[in-house]
């Protein structure tokens, strides 16, 4: 409760939004609300009304459980991904930064070439050889996030390898197994947190721009990304199909960066506010 | 404060696209004229340059021998170079083309009288040895048009304006696969003589003659002098962007920077309803879709015909038809509704079961709780059909999972090995002009391209045979509506509902020629006849 007294509007206003669209799209799930997502119940393109709350789409499926099932396979592909992310983040950025010599240098070559793809040529081109799909969206994330993860957890990793309590546990005699656990992974926590939020957001992306694309989930499974794909068609006809995926997702990734901003300030309380 | 001007902007970017929704008028093309979608206003100069733009270059998968041409959109860009002795007019009759008559002494002899004054673009006359020599050709060759032509024996030259045909048994729709690309006259002594090679390059009589083509980017047509068709063909050049993306092409035609445009979205006429200066034009084919179920599948999914019936008696051609093709397509069983003698749907052997049966046939083959993949291309409405598909399978629990393709990688994967290793997948054929020939496709080993994943079935071929071989009249009908129940037992490859073909036009710019109806699926057909209005 410490922490939500001391941070500000913006980043509780970050976490209830987050909070709110995961719970919306739990209760939303579990309880059927709007019926099946697949199911071509309704007239084609019928507006938002009392039967469809928003509306129906080409195929005549209700847009509601469609939205529900977009947003949980967007926020579960990213966050999956994500984590995937941060675990690996997590070794290479220890293995670079606190082991270093030519482990370092090899990892950092790697990362940078990594880098250096343009994000969604590098997601495509992982579509292209996996294959359209789920298991591409999430490799494409994971991917594209690695190397953004890796830079920053290498350079907290060099910083808290000079500390005194790592020296003296290294002259101590502790093995590299303690030290990873007890003094590299807790002080490198918040760092890997904030980069994660902002991870999150990238992920949410791609999966919105591999999806709009053609090369993420597929159909009939909806995604926020493959709803906005399939709605930018109807734009002008049947506008809703694309603004309330649309809204959506551009709310979820404002949230998640003010709130990581957020837990970024509470955590390293003296570096300079940014959202990256 | 930088959310609450974001969200603002967004409401607002909500609010203006609901207002841009307002009503709008027909753009739907009106023809006076029986069985045309549009006709060219001749009294316009003839001149310019057609920038047209369709979905995909075939030309470097199958190359550029007609013969070996197997998709429509091959057909279309080579009807501006190729032409046939035959073709078919707006209500499926044939009309004369390089041949302009013919006799039929007998239900086996055909006898064509060529037209005077045709000359290939090299300027050489046209002669009976042409026409001799590319039946003989494609009857050689590899193309599995030679199937569609029948049980050709001989063909000879009568005389330097006259072919003799002879066929070792009546086949009814002899004439109407003449009318076909794959069936044109072509420059023989030039082929023979080793001075064209016509995999790499095109040499027909027709109106136009290509001046550039980039693969996967574009064509470039000019007219050429000495056609036969005197005045035609009316524009000087045509050219044809290959522009994958529906949205492109849409924009495109808004925009003017092409005059007629392919389109595959069944909603083309409202989303151009009111874009001033636009036109659709919906053209109701004999082209229609089918459902692949491959009978060498792994697992052998589909060996077994009481799921391959299963599957048949779960779809609804109707909800195909409503939901994914908004009423524009209509249920059909392997005659493709629409031509003269084609069987009537709601009698197929599917038609009458019910689900319980589809569920009880299902429980005795061991497959009830089958799941499979289906592959489908993702130029619309494909992926729209295949959702459908898969919520009507969905009632007898059947699991299916779409595999979306780009036409390429789509054709590898279904065509691309024998035995084939796909589960199922979903295509469309052709209508063509009469009602037995697609069903020509059925038999695999005529077929060819489809032995991959089809086992030949002999009751079905016996159908096939009776049905191209009987001719018009009350006992033709009857051989049709076997040969639809035939190919709706065997179940390997299931008609669904016709394909309906959009083409989307600046009415501002364009004066075109378009039939109603299209059995070969080429809305280029009356391109010689395309006016200018505007440059």
């Amino acid at each position: 409760m410490t922490w939500w007294r001391e941070s500000d509007w913006l980043t509780r206003s970050g976490l209830v939004c987050l909070a709110v669209l995961v719970l919306v799209t739990v209760v939303g799930t579990v309880f059927g609300i709007g019926g099946d997502p697949g199911a071509m119940v309704g007239p084609r393109l019928a507006p938002p009304g009392g039967e469809y709350l928003l509306g129906t789409d080409q195929l005549g499926r209700s847009m509601l459980p469609r939205l529900f099932e977009g947003i949980g396979t967007t926020l579960l592909l990213s966050t999956l991904a994500v984590l995937v992310t941060a675990v690996l983040a997590t070794l290479l950025g220890i293995a670079a930064g606190y082991y270093g010599g030519w482990l370092g240098e090899v990892v950092m070559r790697l990362v940078e070439v990594l880098y250096s793809f343009p994000t969604i040529v590098l997601a495509i081109l992982v579509a292209a050889v996996a294959g359209p799909g789920q298991a591409a969206t999430m490799c494409s994330i994971i991917l594209i996030t690695i190397p953004l993860m890796t830079r920053v957890v290498r350079a907290s990793a060099v910083t808290v390898a000079e500390r005194d309590y790592v020296t003296s546990a290294v002259i101590s005699g502790a093995g590299w197994p303690r030290i990873l656990m007890r003094h590299l992974v807790p002080n490198l926590s918040g760092t890997i947190a904030v980069q994660g939020t902002y991870a999150l957001s990238v992920g949410i992306l791609v999966e919105g721009g591999l999806s709009f694309l053609g090369f993420g989930v597929q159909p009939p499974q909806s995604s926020l990304g493959a709803l906005i794909q399939q709605g930018s068609t109807y734009l002008l006809t049947a506008p809703w199909l694309v603004i309330v995926p649309g809204i959506v997702l551009i709310v979820a990734i404002l949230a998640i960066n003010v709130f990581g901003d957020g837990l970024r300030d509470g955590l390293e309380p003296r570096e300079a506010r940014s959202l990256v | 404060m930088r959310i609450p001007r974001i969200l603002c902007a967004v409401a607002a970017t909500a609010v203006l696209a609901s207002c841009s929704a307002a009503p709008v008028s027909d753009n739907a093309p009106t023809s006076e004229v029986p069985g045309y979608l549009a006709v060219a206003d001749e009294a316009v100069t003839s001149g310019g340059t057609l920038d047209l733009q369709m979905t995909v270059d075939n030309g470097a998968p199958t190359g550029l021998d007609p013969q070996l041409a197997d998709v429509a959109t091959s057909w279309q860009l080579m009807s501006l170079v190729y032409e046939t002795l035959v073709t078919v007019g707006p209500d499926f009759s044939i009309e004369p083309a390089l041949a302009e008559s013919w006799d039929n002494p007998s239900p086996t002899e055909y006898v064509f009288n060529l037209r005077e004054g045709v000359t290939f673009s090299n300027g050489r006359a046209m002669t009976a040895d042409d026409v001799v020599g590319s039946f003989e050709r494609l009857l050689a060759g590899q193309g599995v048009w030679k199937t569609q032509i029948g049980p050709v024996e001989k063909v000879s030259k009568v005389d330097d304006r006259t072919v003799s045909v002879t066929l070792s048994s009546p086949y009814q729709p002899f004439l109407a696969s003449l009318a076909n690309v794959p069936a044109a006259v072509l420059p023989m002594q030039e082929i023979e003589d080793g001075s064209v090679d016509i995999t790499k390059e095109m040499l027909g009589t027709g109106p136009f003659v290509v001046k550039s083509h980039r693969q996967d980017v574009s064509w470039q047509f000019t007219r050429r002098d000495g056609y036969w068709a005197e005045g035609k063909p009316s524009a000087d050049t045509v050219n044809i962007t290959i522009a994958g993306q529906e949205q492109a092409r849409m924009a495109a035609l808004q925009n003017g920077s092409a005059d007629l445009v392919m389109l595959g979205n069944v909603d083309a006429p409202e989303l151009l309803n009111g874009v001033r200066g636009t036109a659709v034009g919906t053209q109701a084919t004999t082209d229609f879709y089918y459902l692949m179920l491959n009978s060498n599948a792994p697992g052998g999914k589909f060996d077994d015909p009481r799921v391959r019936q299963a599957i048949n008696i779960a779809m609804d051609r109707d909800a195909i038809a409503d939901s994914a093709l908004g009423g524009l397509g209509k249920p059909t069983g392997v005659t493709p509704a629409g031509l003269p003698g084609s069987c009537d749907p709601a009698l197929l052997p599917s038609a009458r079961a019910d689900l319980d049966r589809a569920r009880q046939l299902l429980k005795e083959a061991g497959a009830e709780n089958l799941t499979f993949e289906l592959a489908a291309y993702s130029t619309a409405p494909a992926p729209a059909v295949a959702q459908v598909i898969q919520q009507n399978l969905q009632r007898i629990g059947i699991t299916v999972n779409i595999e979306q393709l780009d036409e390429g990688s789509w054709s590898g994967k279904v065509y691309g090995e024998v035995p084939a290793t796909f589960d199922a997948a979903l295509s469309w054929f052709a209508g063509y002009a009469d009602a037995a020939m697609v069903g020509k496709w059925w038999n695999p080993e005529q077929a060819g391209f489809n032995l991959g994943f089809m086992e030949p079935n002999a009751e079905l071929n016996t159908a096939i045979d009776k049905a191209i071989a009987t001719p018009a009249g009350p006992e033709r009908d009857t051989a049709l509506q076997q040969l639809c129940d035939a190919v709706d037992t065997d179940a390997q490859m299931i008609p669904l509902v016709t394909r309906p073909a959009l083409i989307g036009y600046r009415s501002d710019a364009l004066s075109p020629t378009l039939y109603a109806t299209e059995g070969y699926g080429n809305v280029f057909r009356g391109i010689a006849d395309f006016r200018l209005l505007t440059k």
